[in-house]
């Protein structure tokens, strides 16, 4: 599975993960590298942005409440920079107001904490397809 | 002289006959006839003496008399001629022996005749026949012409008469005729005299009775003045002394006459007075007006009543009343006019000022839309300001009864309005309400009632009030409170949602690790080989994320751990009364009538002044919204407070609401029960725990009648 697992890494693009979190940061690039995806993580949407990974990014994995900069602060930046990255929103508040606004902004997923490891490799699938 | 002449002539005529007849008879017998003829003659010529103030009719007789005796006649006539007022007369005496042979109304006929109407035959002498006898007549005149009459002497002697004779029936007449004479002339005199007299007195009487009427005249003249002098000093009188200023004015209006007062007043003289509709006496204001209603008055002669500004000796204009009046006679007709002006400055000023606040208050009133009443419990006399008929729509002219107003309250009020009667009956106390009027057109209004009750002088119980139409207010604090209790769900539903949202945030972190990790660890497991490094690594993770989660809720308890409660000296009373005041205006929305019976001695506690406040807050609302459904009785509540045995105090409070079923008392004050369908129910529970805090137990009993009571009782404070 090691081989497969790489020769998947080779081909799919790098999902990148910003939350402000650890234990997310901790958990979730464990689970995509066990999707077989390149993974990055980022503690908020400043540092993303100032990294090299922006341009390589195929899909942000994105939670929503953060400080200083928040999920939909970092939504419309990207798309300001004209950087059309498939956005997959993450949060612990059941907020369907939240949801709805991620979905009217061009999100691809809304997945409340917490998820599933299915819901969220079906939310990537889509959001790879889209691409 | 001439008189002498015919005398004398007469004379001489019969003493030549004499001497003829001297001549033929006897001397001795000559001197018996001459002597006696003397006698005669002298008593002939003391006739006049006899007759002096004799009227002529005696006269006569006493002629005729002393002729028949002195000449021994057979008859002798007299006839008188008409002299001044008496008529012609005849006179004949016949000796009584002879009347038989000369009847004297024959003799008359016969010597009228005889002597005919020649007055120039003086005497006449003749032998004639009467009655077939035959007589010498001889007549003599009285009066040179038978100015007075004439005598005729008859005797059927043939000698008759003799000179003698003849001398003495000459003198006889001249005798007779002096004296007829003279008592026709004293006769006249008399009669002058008498008539003169009878003119005086008739004069006299007249004027006595003239002057008689003109006494009585004066006299009554007199009385009259001396009447009119008093009237008019009583006039005067009154005039002067009379509260207030007159005038008296002549029928075209000018100023004839002013009391004192009024001089005094203005400080003017009447010459001034007189000039009142030209110079400043009238505020120049007033005085075209009081001109045209003055000359009006004047010219159609009615009264004339107007209130004008006078002006004062210092300058000052005060406000008289004008009242003026004709005076008139018996015809009607216009003698003076009388005005009579009264000081009504002070009135007036009241009245201005009167008027003045009553309009503020009017317009205050309708601004505020404040009626005032006042209710004469006793005599049932109710009355109300105009405002107050406004807001309830009835006619400003309707009797106020109960009965009127009860017709205007809400039916589901009634109960409200009849409590609020007995009350007020009852005691003089103040009371305030508040309850609804169902007005004809089906609208809504809501009246908020102020009442101070007083005894009047003989001890009747007065109330005073305020009633205000609060509907704008009430339906906007309706409005509000809807919102506010809108706003309030909102809130709670938002603070409890941002809570939970805060609580699942909290939570979610952890528990998505833990699941992402759990699923990587699974994952990674079912790898061939299994990835069991990795795998330990995602369980320890799991592990950790799991305490995380439990560290949450240890804050979260944390957070809403209970506080130490506060120990104070609290009065139950005052507590209770600060909780009524708040929430008066909540029960008088809910229209619930609050009665309350505080201890007389304040039950001092220890405890949470706030605690404990909220706790009784609890009681009432509860018991209030217990009532909320109930339409068919009055919403009355009790709170009461009193002292135990065992040195506890005791609240209570007692609805009239749907009550509860006893199965579920126990219920009751389990956190999430309750008998309301918006409520939640968490009151009763939180109560009992702040009681039992206190060292105190709440409970609750269903009433005999409807309704339910909850009491609660907590240990009082030592004294120490």
């Amino acid at each position: 599975m090691n081989s497969g697992q790489e020769k998947i890494a080779g081909d799919l693009p790098l999902v990148a993960v910003v939350d402000d979190d650890e234990s997310v940061r901790e958990s979730l690039p464990d689970l995509l590298r066990e999707f077989g995806f390149a993974t990055r993580s980022f503690s908020s949407g400043e540092e993303f942005l100032g990294s090299d990974s922006l341009v390589q990014t195929g899909c942000l994995i994105l939670d929503v409440a953060m400080p200083g900069m928040t999920g939909f602060d970092l939504q419309r930046e990207l798309k300001l920079r004209g950087r059309n990255i498939p956005i997959i929103f993450i949060s612990a508040q059941k907020d369907e107001v939240f949801r709805r606004r991620a979905f009217q902004q061009g999100a691809v997923e809304f997945l409340f904490k917490p998820f599933s490891d299915t819901a969220l490799l079906q939310a990537l699938n889509t959001a790879l397809r889209v691409r | 002289m001439n008189f002498a002449n015919g005398e004398l002539g007469r004379l001489r005529h019969a003493r030549r006959r004499s001497n003829m007849e001297v001549s033929l008879e006897h001397p001795a017998q000559e001197i018996k006839r001459l002597q006696r003829c003397i006698n005669d003659l002298v008593s002939l010529l003391a006739l006049p003496a006899m007759w002096s103030g004799s009227k002529p009719g005696d006269i006569v007789h006493t002629l005729l008399d002393s002729l028949v005796r002195l000449l021994d006649l057979d008859f002798v006539y007299v006839s008188l001629t008409s002299l001044v007022d008496e008529a012609p007369s005849e006179t004949v005496r016949v000796p009584q022996s002879l009347e038989q042979m000369f009847r004297p109304r024959e003799l008359c006929t016969f010597l009228n005749r005889w002597l005919g109407d020649d007055p120039q035959k003086p005497y006449l002498q003749e032998r004639s026949h009467i009655g077939g006898e035959e007589v010498s007549l001889v007549s003599s005149p009285l009066g040179v012409q038978r100015e007075i009459g004439v005598i005729v002497a008859g005797s059927r002697r043939a000698n008759f008469p003799r000179d003698t004779e003849a001398l003495l029936l000459s003198i006889a007449a001249n005798q007779a005729l002096t004296g007829l004479q003279e008592a026709r002339l004293v006769s006249e005199q008399k009669r002058v005299a008498d008539e003169l007299d009878q003119r005086v007195a008739e004069r006299t009487a007249e004027l006595a009775a003239a002057n008689g009427l003109l006494r009585e005249e004066a006299a009554e003249r007199r009385r009259a003045e001396e009447a009119l002098a008093e009237s008019e000093r009583n006039l005067r009188l009154i005039v002067d002394s009379i509260p207030g200023l007159v005038a008296l004015l002549t029928p075209t209006g000018e100023v004839e006459l002013v009391n004192p007062q009024l001089v005094e007043y203005c400080g003017r003289t009447l010459e001034e007075l007189r000039l009142w509709g030209t110079n400043d006496t009238l505020h120049a204001e007033d005085l075209p007006r009081v001109v045209e209603l003055f000359s009006r008055s004047i010219t159609s002669g009615n009264p004339h009543d107007f209130e004008t500004r006078l002006r004062r000796f210092d300058g000052e204009y005060r406000w008289f009343h004008v009242r003026g009046a004709p005076v008139r006679d018996a015809n009607g007709r216009i003698l003076c006019w009388c005005s009579l002006l009264t000081d009504i400055d002070e009135r007036k000023r009241t009245e201005n000022a009167l008027k003045r606040s009553e309009a503020f208050l009017v317009e205050g009133q309708r601004l505020s839309r404040v009626g005032s009443f006042s209710w004469h419990v006793e005599s049932g006399e109710i009355t109300w300001s105009d405002e107050l008929y406004r807001i309830f729509e009835f006619d400003r002219d309707v009797r106020v009864t109960l009965e009127l107003i009860g017709s205007r309250v809400h039916p589901e009020d009634i109960p409200l309005l009849n409590d609020m009667i007995d009350r007020a009956r009852g005691t003089s106390s103040d009371f305030e309400y508040e309850h609804r009027l169902l007005m004809p057109n089906h609208s809504v209004k809501y009246l908020h009632l102020v009442g101070h009750g007083r005894r009047d002088r003989h001890g009747r119980l007065v109330y005073i009030g305020a009633a205000q139409d609060v509907t704008e207010h009430r339906l906007s604090e309706e409005t509000l409170g809807k919102v506010r209790s809108e706003l309030a769900h909102m809130a709670r539903v938002t603070s409890l949602g941002a809570l939970t949202a805060s609580i699942a945030h909290e939570v979610n972190q952890p528990l998505s690790g833990i699941v992402t990790n759990a699923s990587t660890c699974l994952r990674m497991l079912t790898l061939d080989p299994p990835n069991i490094d990795g795998a330990r690594e995602t369980a320890r993770r799991t592990i950790r994320d799991g305490n995380r989660a439990s560290d949450v809720i240890t804050r979260l308890r944390a957070l809403f751990s209970r506080k130490e409660t506060i120990a104070e000296r609290v009065d139950l009373n005052d507590a209770t009364r600060e909780v009524i005041a708040l929430s008066m205006s909540e029960l008088h929305r809910n229209r619930i009538i609050l009665r309350c019976e505080l201890a007389d001695a304040a039950p001092l506690v220890t405890g949470d002044r706030v605690q404990l406040q909220q706790v009784i807050l609890n009681l009432l609302r509860n018991g209030s919204d217990a009532m909320n459904s109930v339409h068919d009785r009055p919403k009355e509540l009790l709170i009461r407070t009193e002292r135990e045995e065992g040195d506890r105090a005791l609240l209570s409070v007692k609805d009239a609401g749907i009550g509860f079923d006893l199965q579920s008392m126990d219920k009751l004050f389990q956190a999430f029960y309750t008998t309301k369908s918006d409520g939640m129910g968490i009151g009763l529970s939180v109560s009992r725990s702040i009681i039992e805090q206190h060292d105190g137990r709440l409970w609750a009993t269903l009433n005999d009648g409807p309704g339910a009571t909850v009491s609660f009782s907590i240990p009082c404070a030592t004294n120490t």
